[in-house]
This record gives C-alpha cells, sequence and structure tokens, in this order.
C-alpha cells in the first residue's frame, strides 16, 4: 500500500510528539542522606537514573514495589524506565527517611 | 549503663569546654575524632549483630557497621590526599573511652537486656556526636574539604538517629 506524501510527512511531524520522553534520561543525585530533586515529573518511556554520592549504599524502592534498586553502592548509580502515567512514591530501605516522588504524566 | 551515659556526657562536656575556651580542635584532631566515631560504632555493631537475637537490631547493627565504614573510608581517603596525619586528642579518647566501656558493657548482656542497652547508647551517642558535629567540628574545621566531608556525613547521623529512636519506642512498647 502507497501512503500519500501529505500522510508521511505529517507521520514525521507527528512521531516526535507521539515519543516524548524515549530518549530522556533524568537524574537523581542521591547525597546527604537525600533524594534531589525529591520530586520528578516524567513520561512514560523516559529513563530515571539515581547516583549515589554518599559514600554508603543506599536504595530507591517504590511503594508500590514497580521498582527496586537494591543495593546502590557508593559512587554506583541505578537506571529505571518509567512504563505507565501515575504517582510513584519511593523511600530507601537503608534509610526509611528519605523519600521521593515520581509523577509519571 | 550509668556508666555509658557518663561517658557520652563526659564526651559532651569536652566538647562544651573545648568551644567555650574557643580553643576547637585541629584539622589533624578532627581526622582522629572522625574516624574513632565511627570506629567505635563499628565495633559496637559488630558486636550487637553477632550477639542479638533480634532481626531489626542485627538489621540496625549492619546499616551501622555498612555507613560508618563507607563515611571511615571516604575520611581516610580525604585525610591521605590532605597529607594530614590524625592526631589524638581529649574529645577523640573520650570517644574511645565510651566505646570501650559500651564494649565491655554489651559483652556482659544478652537477649532483651542487650537490644536495649545497645540502641540506648546508639541513641546517646548519635545524640552526642551530631552535638560535637554542630558545636565543635564543622565551626572549626580550617580545611573546606574536611569542613563539607563533615557536613555531607551529617544528615547519617540524623537518619541513624531517628531509626536507633524507633527501636527505642518499639522495645518499649514491647515490654521494657
Amino acid at each position: 500500500m502507497r501512503i500519500p506524501p501529505g500522510i508521511l510527512i505529517a507521520l514525521v511531524l507527528i512521531a516526535p510528539a507521539g515519543a516524548a520522553g524515549r530518549g530522556t534520561t533524568h537524574t537523581v543525585i542521591i547525597e546527604g542522606v537525600q533524594f534531589s530533586p525529591s520530586e520528578l515529573i516524567v513520561h512514560p518511556g523516559e529513563r530515571i537514573t539515581w547516583v549515589n554520592k554518599d559514600p554508603f549504599p543506599h536504595t530507591a524502592t517504590a511503594a508500590n514495589k514497580v521498582f527496586d534498586s537494591g543495593s546502590i553502592a557508593a559512587d554506583a548509580s541505578w537506571s529505571y524506565t518509567v512504563t505507565k502515567q501515575g504517582d510513584i512514591e519511593y523511600s530507601c530501605t537503608f534509610h526509611p527517611t528519605m523519600k521521593g516522588k515520581i509523577k509519571v504524566q | 549503663m550509668k556508666t555509658l551515659l557518663m561517658s557520652m556526657t563526659l564526651l559532651a562536656l569536652s566538647v562544651g569546654v573545648a568551644w567555650a575556651q574557643g580553643a576547637g580542635p585541629t584539622d589533624p584532631q578532627i581526622a582522629a575524632i572522625v574516624v574513632t566515631a565511627n570506629q567505635v560504632d563499628i565495633d559496637a555493631g559488630n558486636l550487637a549483630k553477632s550477639k542479638s537475637d533480634t532481626k531489626d537490631v542485627k538489621e540496625f547493627a549492619q546499616r551501622m557497621i555498612t555507613d560508618h565504614s563507607g563515611v571511615n573510608k571516604s575520611a581516610t581517603d580525604l585525610v591521605q590526599k590532605l597529607h594530614v596525619t590524625p592526631e589524638s586528642s581529649p574529645i577523640s579518647q573520650n570517644l574511645q573511652k565510651g566505646g570501650d566501656d559500651n564494649l565491655a558493657a554489651l559483652k556482659k548482656l544478652s537477649g532483651h537486656a542487650l537490644d536495649k542497652a545497645y540502641i540506648d547508647h546508639e541513641v546517646a551517642y548519635h545524640e552526642a556526636v551530631l552535638q560535637a558535629l554542630d558545636k565543635t567540628l564543622i565551626p572549626s574545621a580550617q580545611n573546606a574539604e574536611l569542613k563539607a566531608l563533615l557536613v555531607k556525613v551529617r544528615p547519617a547521623f540524623v537518619a541513624h538517629l531517628d531509626h536507633a529512636k524507633r527501636l527505642q519506642q518499639e522495645m518499649a512498647k514491647v515490654g521494657g
């Protein structure tokens, strides 16, 4: 089947918006026993990387269990690609006073 | 337990006296204080982890071992980089004495008494170290990187204190 050139152009123009988020990485710095930023707004398909700058391990663990980094060693990082919309509350299981939130829109 | 609290009071007093005289510790003395403060808590953690029968207490002890070992590693790396030789002072000596007394007391205990003594001491220890950080160590540190390290690790002591207090409250509920 042949697609008329006009529609092809439209598809190309729409494509980046439709794929919004893919290839985008957000960084959360873990330092001083805190997630920074503590709240992040992302879109499905986007990736979040937690970088641990503290001299001891932490975790990024979702309350609703959608992700759990396990132990992220000092100077190490861990990434997660968000899949669907909704709010995710997360914390560090080693230091429960550390809390963060991801809003997937 | 009285001895332990007394050694903590002594630490607080020695910190206070040094501060009142305006003669805060030097950077080499601060380096020794930081290393000693972490090491005594690692030692207590190792003892509690091996002697306690309580899952929460063992996990807390492991957290203390891991976190304070990490802080000590970055402190040691920094003093080597800065060519600072840690130097003993009344504060580091009091910390060591408090740590030794604590270990000696914990070794004689078991079961709930061990858990309670360990966690009570952890609360007192972290409160004393936070006081030392705020009133003496951070204000006295001359080298910017040393000061930055102290500021950076301070929240870990706050988180540990919070964790220890929570365990203390849970134990009080379970049966004093």
